[in-house]
């Protein structure tokens, strides 16, 4: 059952993969600890996870790791963050992206708008959470107008983050076939590259080539 | 019914009887008193130090005068400590309107220590859990009056039914009007629906001298956190599980051989 002439691309490489799975995870624990502490609806999570003295314990742990892996992300991906035109005009077709009209998209690099905002949504909410969350692991050393404040926009940021998350795991499991194979295992088939990722596809071919 | 402790600060000597009895009854570990020079046993409440006999310092037609006060839980009806507590049965409103914290069930996560508009509960640096006045919920479950209340020398504390300690309160204050204090009053703040812990003030107009909020509330921001911002999750986060689910059903997934692309015309196959 080889495959002999499967062409493999280099999509992800290892550190990037792992401080992704790690960032995954700790937020995975932040949200189910913290949708625990949220409602009283959800506190059985907390009781599952060890129980609530404990995860008011490790909540902001968790927490801390998950910033710091997106320290770590903005470090590696920042740069090619930025939106270039054909971004721009890509962002207005957002509709059309979601009705699989691709024909009417422009091309995108190695990330496509809507990945960037995601990106740049993510470094957005964790800074807020962090700023607020630090403010909340420590209430009796903080003034209460900072607690007043942080303890509502805490978990609004977490929702406005967990929101956008929810939507990034739909993409990356159901809406687009292979792209999970590119951040477990690192790699992605040409036709792929070309579909999702025209411009960084073609960039693959040119030094691929030569 | 609703019990409650009526402080009539007019009658205060500050003998501090009823701190004793307070920690002996609740069993508290002897901490030494902090001297900041006044005759206060500490400038604060603590963990292990939940009834605190202030010595309000006015500076008044030339003249100083203590205004006394006992700083402790004031046992809200519209608890903020409660609104803001996300850990079920950690903070329990009884029949009678004591507000008891349930030590067994605290996370401590002192949510509730902001939640709070009279700045009551304290937090233990060791046991990591939340501590104030129970308004000896175990004593006048057994049809006690509290420890304070029980040794105060000069009735300046009463227990007693609500309704009952209001009228006492009022009778009080139009006794002080007609002594000449023409400012005296009960306070009972509405913005918490009013207090299980009431005051005779011979300066009602200006509680801030006793150390009290002129309008205690609960905060807005709990208000919001607790109220329209759980909507809101609850709506986000179901609102996108279906969108995205409904989504799949109707548009499937990204197909490269069904959804063409235009590059794919202008490209050569990658294997040529
Ligand atoms: C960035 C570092 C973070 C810190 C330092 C932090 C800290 C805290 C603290 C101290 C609390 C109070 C309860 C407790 O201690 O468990 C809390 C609550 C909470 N956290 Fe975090 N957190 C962080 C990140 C996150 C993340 C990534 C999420 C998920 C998206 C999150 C979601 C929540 C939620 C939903 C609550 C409950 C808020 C409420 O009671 O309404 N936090 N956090
Ligand atoms: S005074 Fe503070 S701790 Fe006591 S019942 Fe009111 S809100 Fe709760
Ligand atoms: S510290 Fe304890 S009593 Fe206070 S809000 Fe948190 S769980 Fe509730």
């Amino acid at each position: 059952m080889s495959e002999p002439e499967e062409i493999r691309i280099p999509r992800f490489d290892a550190y990037e993969r792992v401080m992704h799975w790690m960032a995954a995870l700790s937020f995975g624990y932040a949200t189910l600890t913290g949708l625990a502490i949220w409602s009283p609806k959800l506190y059985w999570m907390g009781t599952m996870l060890g129980g609530g003295f404990h995860i008011r314990g490790t909540h902001p742990w968790s927490g801390v790791v998950f910033a710091v892996m997106i320290g770590v992300m903005f470090r590696r991906w920042a740069a090619g963050m930025g939106l270039d035109a054909d971004d721009r005009v890509w962002l207005t077709r957002l509709h059309k992206y979601a009705t699989h009209d691709h024909g009417a998209l422009p091309p995108s690099g190695r990330f496509n708008a809507g990945q960037k905002m995601l990106f740049w949504s993510q470094v957005a909410t964790t800074l807020a959470l962090f700023a607020t969350g630090v403010v909340l692991w420590f209430p009796e050393s903080m003034p209460r107008p900072l607690r007043l404040a942080s303890i509502a926009l805490h978990p609004l940021a977490a929702i406005g983050s967990i929101t956008s998350i929810l939507v990034h795991i739909y993409m990356g499991t159901a809406a687009v076939p292979q792209s999970m194979r590119a951040m477990l295992r690192g790699y992605v088939v040409p036709e792929w590259a070309r579909f999702h990722h025209p411009k960084w596809y073609r960039a693959w071919r040119a030094s691929h080539r030569s | 019914m609703t019990v409650a402790k009526l402080i009539d600060t007019t009658l205060c000597i500050g003998c501090k009887a009823c701190e004793v009895a307070c920690q002996e009854w609740n069993d508290q570990e002897y901490t030494l008193g902090t001297f900041g020079g006044t005759y206060q046993t500490m400038p604060d409440l603590a963990h292990n130090f939940w009834n605190l006999i202030k010595f309000n310092e006015m500076e008044r037609d030339g003249g100083t005068s203590w205004l006394m006060s006992k700083y402790q839980c004031m046992h809200c009806a519209e608890a903020g400590c409660l609104a803001a507590c996300p850990a079920p049965g950690a903070i329990v409103a009884r029949p009678n309107g004591t507000i008891d914290f349930v030590q067994d069930n605290c996370i401590g996560c002192g949510y509730c220590i902001t939640g709070c508009p009279f700045d009551v509960p304290r937090l233990s640096p060791t046991t990591k859990k939340v501590y104030k006045c129970s308004l000896c919920s175990d004593r006048t479950a057994v049809g006690l009056e509290p420890a304070c209340i029980k040794t105060c020398p000069t009735n300046c504390l009463t227990f007693g039914e609500r309704d009952e300690l209001v009228r006492i309160a009022e009778a009080r204050s139009t006794e002080l009007k007609a002594d000449g204090f023409a400012d005296a009053g009960v306070y009972n703040p509405q913005g918490v629906g009013g207090t299980n812990v009431l005051y005779v003030l011979k300066h009602a107009s200006e509680p801030e001298q006793y150390g009290l909020p002129k309008d205690p509330q609960i905060p807005l921001s709990v208000s919001l956190w607790k109220g329209p911002m759980k909507w809101l999750g609850t709506l986000m986060f179901w609102g996108t599980i279906l969108g995205t689910f409904v989504h799949f059903v109707i548009y499937g997934p990204q197909d490269p051989a069904k959804h063409g692309h235009p590059e794919k015309e202008d490209e050569p196959s990658e294997r040529a």
